[in-house]
C-alpha cells in the first residue's frame, strides 16, 4: 500500500493497518505466488517448453521479472503484466477521452494511452441521424461538434498498422460529455464488466466508467436528442452560452455529483477496484454515517471504507464456502 | 495544465456559485494539510506541506556572516522558491522561472517586511552574533514538487513550519576581541537555539471567480479565475502583506471585503497548521 497521505491519528492508523491486513489475508488464499517484484523469480516448470513474454528475462538459467505486477500464464505464455503501467487499450473497451486536436476529417483524443487516439469523422453519428456521405461542409463544421478540450466517450473499434488506435462513437449513447466532471484513477482499477454507462436513476445521474481511468460523473443527459436541437442552433451559437449561464445544475444533483465523485476519489486512493456497485455502496455508507461530502475525503471515511471492504469481503469468502 | 471543455468549466463556475465545489468544499474551506517536518536532515530545519495535491518542500539553512554595513544589529535573511519540472510540463527548463521569481517576492514581500526590516515576520535581531561583525545569514528554499493550485498558501505554511523546525547552533565568542579583527567563534555541535515562530504570518490566497471569492483554489480553479488576492495575515489579526495577480481590475470595496474574509479565514489555518505542525513534530521525535 503506497503511503496514503492523510492524517491519521493513532487509532485510525491501527484501525486501517487491521482493515488492510485482513484484505490481504482474504486474497492470498486465492493465489499467493502470483505477484511479483523486480527480481523475483517465477515459478516455472523448466522442462515444459515455454515462452517468455513481457515483463520477463532470462538471469543466470532462471526465469525473472522485470516489472512489478502479476504473473499471467496463457497456454505456453509467461509473463508479467504491470498494474501501474499506462492503459492497455482492446477492442471493444469504452473510453472517455479529451479532444486534444481537430484535423482534417478527425479528431485526436487524449485517453491515457503512450498515443493519442483518432476519430474519424465518419465513425461518428452526424447530428440529423440519417447515415451519409460526409460533405466538406461537415468537415469544415467539425468544431460544431467536438472543440478542442471536450470529453468524448467512444468505443474502441481497432488498430492501425501504426500501433495507433481508432475510435468510434456510433451509438446515440457516445459522444459529448458535459454538465458534470471528469475523474481520474489508474486503469487498472476499472474492472472489465458487461456495463460501463450507468444511469443511476435515483439520482438522476450518469456514470460512465472509461476503461482508460477516466471517469465522467455528471447530470443526466437523454441519448443525443441535445444533438439535434444543437444543429439548428448551430447558427445562434452566441445564444447558448447565455442560457448557459442562466441554467446551473440544481443543489441537489451537485450535491449528488459530489458525492459519487468523492467516492471514487476514497477508492482510488484506497486502491480498491471500481465499479458502480461498489460506488454506490459507498454513499450510501457515507450517508448513513451522515458524513459531510468534504469529509469524505477525510481519514475517518478512509478507514471505515477500508474496513467496511475487508467485512464484504470475508462475508463472501464464507458464502462461497 | 490539462485543458477544460466548456461544460466542466460551466460546472465549476456553478459549483462556485452554489457554494459547493468539486470535491465537495465550501467556499472557504481548505483542503486537509499534511505537515512534516525535518524531510532534509542536512539542512537546519525543514519541511514538506501537502495541500491536497500541492506539494511543496522548505529547508532553512545557516551561516555565519557578516551583517551590513547600514544594519548591524540584524542578519541576512534570503527566501528563494524553484519550481521543480516535476511539478507540471510547463516548468520543464526555464518555463518555471517566472513563476519562481514571483512567489519568491510575494513570499519576501509578505515575510521579511521593509527594507529597514521593519515589521518583519521573523525577527531579524535574533540572528546578530557580534554587532557589526558577525551574524547568522538564513537561506530559506522552497521547492514546488508538485502543483495543484494554491502555492502560495502551501510555501509560506512550509516555510513557517521549516522554522518551527529550525535549530541555530550555539555560537561562543572568543572574549578577548579587539575592536578591528573578526572575533573567533566556535559554534557548538550541540546546543541550538530554537525559532520563535509565533510571529510568523500565514498568506490567505482569495481566488475570485464570478462573483464570489474561494480559498485554497484547485489548478482548475484557477484556470477560471479573473484576479487572486493573497493576503499575508499574523496571529494578532494584522495585515504583513498583500499581492494582488491577474489582469481584470477590482473595485475597492471588493479588496476591503476581500481582507475581511481574508482575516477571518486565517484564524482558523493559523490554528489547524499550528495543530499540525506539533503534531508533525511530535512524531518526527518518537520516530
Amino acid at each position: 500500500m503506497r503511503g496514503l497521505q492523510l492524517p491519521l491519528s493513532q487509532t485510525q492508523r491501527i484501525r486501517l493497518q487491521r482493515a488492510l491486513e485482513k484484505l490481504q489475508s482474504l486474497s492470498c488464499k486465492a493465489n499467493s505466488d502470483a505477484s511479483v517484484t523486480v527480481a523475483d523469480t517465477i515459478p516455472v516448470n523448466y522442462e515444459d517448453a515455454f515462452l517468455k513474454g513481457h515483463g520477463t528475462t532470462d538471469l543466470n538459467g532462471d526465469l525473472v521479472a522485470t516489472v512489478c505486477g502479476v504473473v499471467e500464464r496463457i497456454n505456453k505464455l509467461v509473463y508479467v503484466r504491470a498494474l501501474r503501467a499506462r492503459y492497455k487499450p482492446e477492442v471493444g473497451d469504452i473510453v472517455v477521452g479529451r479532444v486534444v486536436e481537430v484535423s482534417q476529417k478527425r479528431w485526436r483524443l487524449e485517453i491515457n494511452f503512450s498515443l493519442d487516439a483518432i476519430l474519424m469523422l465518419s465513425s461518428m453519428n452526424m447530428p440529423d441521424g440519417i447515415q451519409r456521405r460526409r460533405t466538406a461542409l461537415d468537415e469544415l463544421n467539425m468544431r460544431c461538434i467536438f472543440e478542442e478540450n471536450d470529453v468524448v466517450c467512444a468505443e474502441v473499434r481497432n488498430f492501425q498498422h501504426d500501433g495507433s488506435l481508432q475510435l468510434q462513437a456510433r451509438s446515440q449513447k457516445y459522444g459529448k460529455l458535459e454538465k458534470g466532471q471528469l475523474l481520474i484513477v489508474d486503469p487498472y482499477l476499472v474492472k472489465k464488466s458487461k456495463q460501463h454507462f450507468h444511469h443511476l436513476e435515483q439520482f438522476g445521474i450518469d456514470l460512465i466508467l472509461g476503461h482508460n481511468g477516466f471517469i465522467w460523473v455528471g447530470e443526466h443527459v437523454e441519448a443525443r436528442d441535445s444533438m439535434v436541437v444543437d444543429q439548428a442552433n448551430s447558427s445562434e451559437q452566441s445564444r447558448v452560452p447565455e442560457e448557459k449561464n442562466q441554467t446551473h445544475t440544481p443543489l441537489e444533483m451537485r450535491q449528488n455529483i459530489c458525492r459519487i465523485a468523492n467516492a471514487v476519489r476514497v477508492l482510488s486512493t484506497l486502491g480498491f477496484s471500481i465499479d458502480a456497485d461498489l460506488i454506490l455502496e459507498t454513499v450510501e455508507l457515507s450517508s448513513t454515517v451522515k458524513i459531510d461530502i468534504h469529509d469524505m475525503l477525510g481519514s475517518e471515511f478512509h478507514v471505515l471504507v477500508a474496513e467496511r471492504e475487508a467485512e464484504r469481503r470475508s462475508l463472501m469468502g464464507k458464502r462461497k464456502r | 495544465m490539462v485543458g477544460l471543455s466548456v461544460g466542466e468549466k460551466h460546472f465549476i463556475q456553478g459549483g462556485i456559485a452554489q457554494d459547493l465545489r468539486s470535491d465537495g468544499r465550501k467556499r472557504l474551506t481548505y483542503r486537509p494539510i499534511y505537515v512534516e517536518t525535518g524531510v532534509i536532515p542536512q539542512a537546519h530545519g525543514s519541511a514538506r506541506v501537502r495541500l491536497g495535491a500541492t506539494d511543496v518542500i522548505a529547508s532553512v539553512k545557516a551561516e555565519l556572516g557578516k551583517p551590513s554595513a547600514l544594519q548591524p544589529d540584524k542578519g541576512n535573511i534570503a527566501i528563494y522558491v524553484d519550481c521543480s519540472p516535476t511539478a507540471a510540463p510547463m516548468f520543464e527548463g526555464r518555463g518555471g522561472e517566472e513563476l519562481s521569481t514571483e512567489l519568491s517576492v510575494a513570499l519576501q514581500r509578505c515575510l521579511l517586511g521593509g527594507k529597514s526590516g521593519a515589521g518583519a515576520g521573523i525577527d531579524p535581531t535574533s540572528l546578530v552574533v557580534v554587532e557589526g561583525k558577525v551574524c547568522w545569514d538564513l537561506y530559506i528554499d522552497g521547492l514546488v514538487i508538485s502543483s495543484d493550485g494554491n502555492l502560495l498558501d502551501a510555501l509560506a505554511a512550509a516555510i513557517k513550519a521549516a522554522l518551527s523546525n529550525t535549530g541555530i547552533p550555539k555560537v561562543n565568542v572568543a572574549a578577548d576581541a579587539t575592536s578591528d579583527e573578526q572575533p573567533e567563534v566556535n559554534i557548538s555541535d550541540e546546543e541550538f537555539l530554537q525559532f520563535d515562530t509565533s510571529g510568523i504570518p500565514v498568506i490567505v490566497t482569495l481566488t475570485k471567480v464570478g462573483r464570489h471569492y474561494i480559498v485554497d483554489a484547485t489548478s482548475e480553479e484557477e484556470s477560471q479565475m479573473s484576479s487572486a488576492v493573497s493576503i499575508s495575515v499574523n496571529r494578532k489579526g494584522h495585515i504583513c502583506g498583500l499581492t494582488k495577480r491577474g489582469g481584470v481590475g477590482l473595485d475597492p470595496s471588493i479588496i476591503l471585503d476581500m481582507i475581511s474574509v481574508a482575516k477571518h479565514v486565517s484564524e482558523q489555518l493559523i490554528n489547524k497548521l499550528d495543530s499540525e505542525i506539533a503534531a508533525a513534530e511530535a512524531s518526527e521525535e518518537e520516530s
